[in-house]
């Protein structure tokens, strides 16, 4: 009848959606299984132990209680930093702050506590400082002070620059009118700001709160004590040392249970806008400041910068010393290197794992009809961040336990584990970056049989090329620093990076410590460097020309 | 011949629909005229298949082509922007007419260095579109409809915008391909377009 175009490896639709649903129901299964696993084992639950036994009823209390405190800190700290960066959008300094805030979601925790004990620790940088002009202050970083200020040190830049983004989606018309009406304080908040943020500040407020309420590292390392126990650290010591497997799956119930209603609450009416930072921002439109505003603007940044750039000198201070010390050689790397490898052998291949899911997520998320199977690729996205790993990681030991036997095993539980818990974020980063196709180049597409394989290698590679990079190095980098699985499977005898800082500073070795802190978030650095290299077109300058027309994105 | 019969279509949550019918023989061109708004992209969408008709159907040559996906009807569309891919350079944009995996043979290859002159635009085939102007845009976008040879050219007010010689060079492209046998189905606000492609014109 007339001329086909030849037909494209696989091009039925199927293709796109069945890898992200099977994957999806995989995971919940996983969940169930893993979960059911610890149940079985507990064999009775009973919920009412919980109130009876004031240990457990403080943990929950506790751990609510600090996150609920973690959020309002964080959120009372990012509003301001943001509406300051989006109003002044050109000083020198900007995008360095905004690398430094992008550094919060990848910084390992153990490296980011060690800096703030550097700073506000016992012989912390500031603490002598204040102690020098006032002796019995009674300051004391390990309890809740500490946890506070470590949660909001990760969750305010966060925070601060996911509202910075809704507050730059603003349309620029709607910026150009108020800025030629003059509007100002009051008036432009509630006009124009307000209304983007209040779209966003449910789900931030889950999002920070469910990283607060999950916290692992955190709580282990500047807890300090019984008093200050969350669910996560509970459901360890019960798993590791009392091996009450009862007791942790009361506890991961508990708090499956509270992050669960808390994310439905936040999702019951669809969320607008995206949770995740995309490395995307618009043009600025210039708004009008006044002289006290400027000076209140520049302060409040200036302090911002300065509390998240403090830890990270004092990691790099401290750390030269031992890394490269003056005298002889140094004995730490006889340390290092196989910890670098072991880390690198699980965070890789966690991080290909994450990146491979999160594609087909995307993919199936785009091509999903109906509300349950619509519902698949969402879960896949966000169940991650609500399940405890450690709960997850000891329900499949449980379950494979028979035929678990040697350490590869056990890591290769490790990655898969840190691969999925990196999963939500990686698939946030190339959620934007695979929608950018517009609904023209994909009718073409379709009328010329760019369909299946060919569509993917032509038209999806070559845009997603660069997010991919990105979102694998956020992958590494996430299992890279993890120290929760770890922490439980892992032997001490053969420590990851995180682990074996974990060990020096807990034996006290506070040099070697930050020596193997610096040598990590080097590591981390490089890796983000490299692949943002790879991930760079080959004829950069023309294909970054007409691919961006809104602006370049901005690496890390 | 390309028989357009009964068709008609509602957007979602619209109260008003479209009514649509007409034949076109192949070399003849039928220009359909009318207001924005009065449905003639969603008429060419309808023939190319990116949309899906409520009721009537769409022949070629005596057979229902509704049915079938776009990529299996013999309909090549022109629209008046957004027909490039960004990402990749012009050889692509046209080769991916050709083979849609870029499997092309050396003769496909000189064949589209041979339009690419033919058309004033040697030696662009490593540009991006974002270097191009608008006439050189629609031109390359023309050349791959040409390329891929399908009995029927689908035409969205490709040449709104450009300036006249660059509409002129368009016209010839167009009028050699009636001579070939292709069909026309050309939307246009421009008379003079009208009065030099159409053997008739329809009103909406």
């Amino acid at each position: 009848m007339h001329k086909l175009p030849p037909k494209a490896p696989f091009s039925h639709q199927n293709w796109q959606l069945m890898p992200g649903v099977v994957l999806g129901l995989g995971l919940i299964a996983l969940v169930l299984l893993g979960l059911g696993s610890l149940l079985v084992m507990a064999g009775q639950l009973d919920i009412g132990s919980v109130w009876r036994s004031p240990y457990l009823r403080g943990v929950v209390v506790f751990t609510l209680w600090q996150a609920a405190l973690s959020v309002v800190l964080s959120l009372l700290f990012a509003l301001p930093v943001a509406l300051a960066l989006a109003r002044f959008s050109q000083f020198a300094g900007r995008s360095l702050l905004l690398r430094l805030m992008e550094l919060s979601l990848v910084l390992p925790t153990i490296v980011a506590v060690s800096g703030i004990i550097g700073v506000y620790g016992r012989q912390g940088w500031l603490t002598s400082l204040i102690s020098n002009w006032l002796p019995d202050h009674g300051w004391n970083l390990y309890g809740v002070s500490g946890i506070l200020l470590a949660h909001v040190f990760f969750n305010a830049p966060l925070a601060a620059r996911i509202l910075l983004q809704a507050l730059e989606a603003v349309p620029a018309p709607q910026l150009r009118i108020a800025s030629q009406l003059g509007l100002r304080g009051w008036w432009l908040w509630r006009s124009v700001q307000w209304p983007v943020i209040r779209l966003i500040l449910p789900g931030l407020a889950a999002l920070v709160f469910t990283l607060c309420f999950t916290s692992f590292a955190i709580i282990m390392t500047l807890g300090g004590g019984p008093a200050a126990t969350t669910l996560e650290v509970a459901i360890y010591q019960a798993l590791r040392f009392e091996f009450d497997f009862a007791q942790a799956a009361l506890l991961a119930v508990i708090q499956l249970v509270i992050c669960g209603s808390l994310w439905w609450l936040a999702f019951r009416n669809r969320m607008q806008g995206s949770l995740m930072p995309n490395r995307r921002f618009g043009h600025p439109i210039l708004l009008r400041s006044s002289r006290p505003q400027r000076w209140l603007g520049a302060a409040l940044l200036g302090v911002f910068f300065v509390f998240l750039a403090l830890p990270l000198l004092a990691v790099v201070l401290r750390g030269l010393p031992a890394l490269v010390p003056t005298t002889g050689s140094s004995m730490l790397y006889s340390q290092l290197l196989p910890a670098t490898a072991r880390s690198l052998l699980i965070a890789v291949p966690a991080g290909v794992g994450a990146v491979l899911g999160a594609l087909i997520t995307v993919a199936a998320a785009r091509k999903a009809h109906g509300r349950l199977v619509m519902a698949i690729p969402t879960v896949t996205s966000y169940l991650p961040l609500v399940v405890p790993p450690l709960v997850l990681g000891t329900g499949l030991f449980l379950l494979l336990r028979p035929s678990l036997g040697n350490t590869a095993q056990g890591w290769a539980l490790v990655s898969f584990i840190n691969g999925l818990m990196a999963l939500p974020f990686v698939v946030q980063v190339l959620r934007g970056p695979f929608a950018d196709l517009d609904r023209s180049s994909l009718r073409i597409a379709d009328q010329l049989g760019v369909l299946g394989w060919y569509r993917w290698r032509w038209l999806y590679w070559p845009l997603m090329r660069r997010p991919i990079a990105l979102g694998l190095a956020y992958g590494i980098a996430l299992s890279m620093g993890d120290f929760g699985v770890i922490a439980l499977f892992g032997s001490p005898g053969q420590p990851t990076l995180p682990v074996l800082m974990y060990q020096q500073l807990s034996s006290y070795r506070v040099s070697d410590a930050a020596g193997t802190g610096l040598w990590l978030l080097s590591l981390l650095v490089l890796i983000f460097v490299v692949l943002s290299a790879v991930g760079r077109p080959v004829h950069s300058g023309q294909a970054a020309r007409a691919q961006s027309p809104i602006g370049e994105p901005r690496h890390a | 011949m390309l028989e357009v019969n009964q068709v008609s279509f509602r957007y979602p949550g619209v109260t008003t629909g479209w009514q649509f019918g007409f034949s076109v023989a192949p070399g003849q061109c039928v220009a359909v005229h009318g207001a924005s708004g009065t449905g003639k992209s969603t008429l060419l969408n309808l023939i190319a298949g990116f949309l899906k008709p409520d009721a009537g159907s769409i022949c070629w040559q005596g057979q229902a082509i509704h049915g079938l996906p776009p990529w299996q009807r013999p309909v090549s569309s022109v629209f008046q922007d957004h027909n490039l891919f960004e990402h990749l350079n012009v050889a692509t944009n046209i080769g991916l007419g050709l083979h849609p995996g870029m499997k092309l043979t050396n003769d496909q290859k000189n064949l589209i260095e041979y339009n690419l002159d033919r058309t004033g635009l040697s030696g662009f085939g490593d540009r991006m579109p974002g270097e191009l102007s608008g006439g050189q845009r629609q031109r390359i976008a023309l050349v791959r409809a040409i390329l891929r040879r399908q009995p029927v050219l689908l035409l969205d007010e490709p040449m709104t915008g450009l300036d006249p010689k660059a509409r002129h060079t368009l016209r010839n492209l167009l009028l050699e391909e009636k001579a070939r046998g292709v069909s026309l189905v050309l939307a246009s606000h421009d008379e003079e377009d009208r009065k030099i492609l159409a053997d008739q014109v329809w009103n909406l």
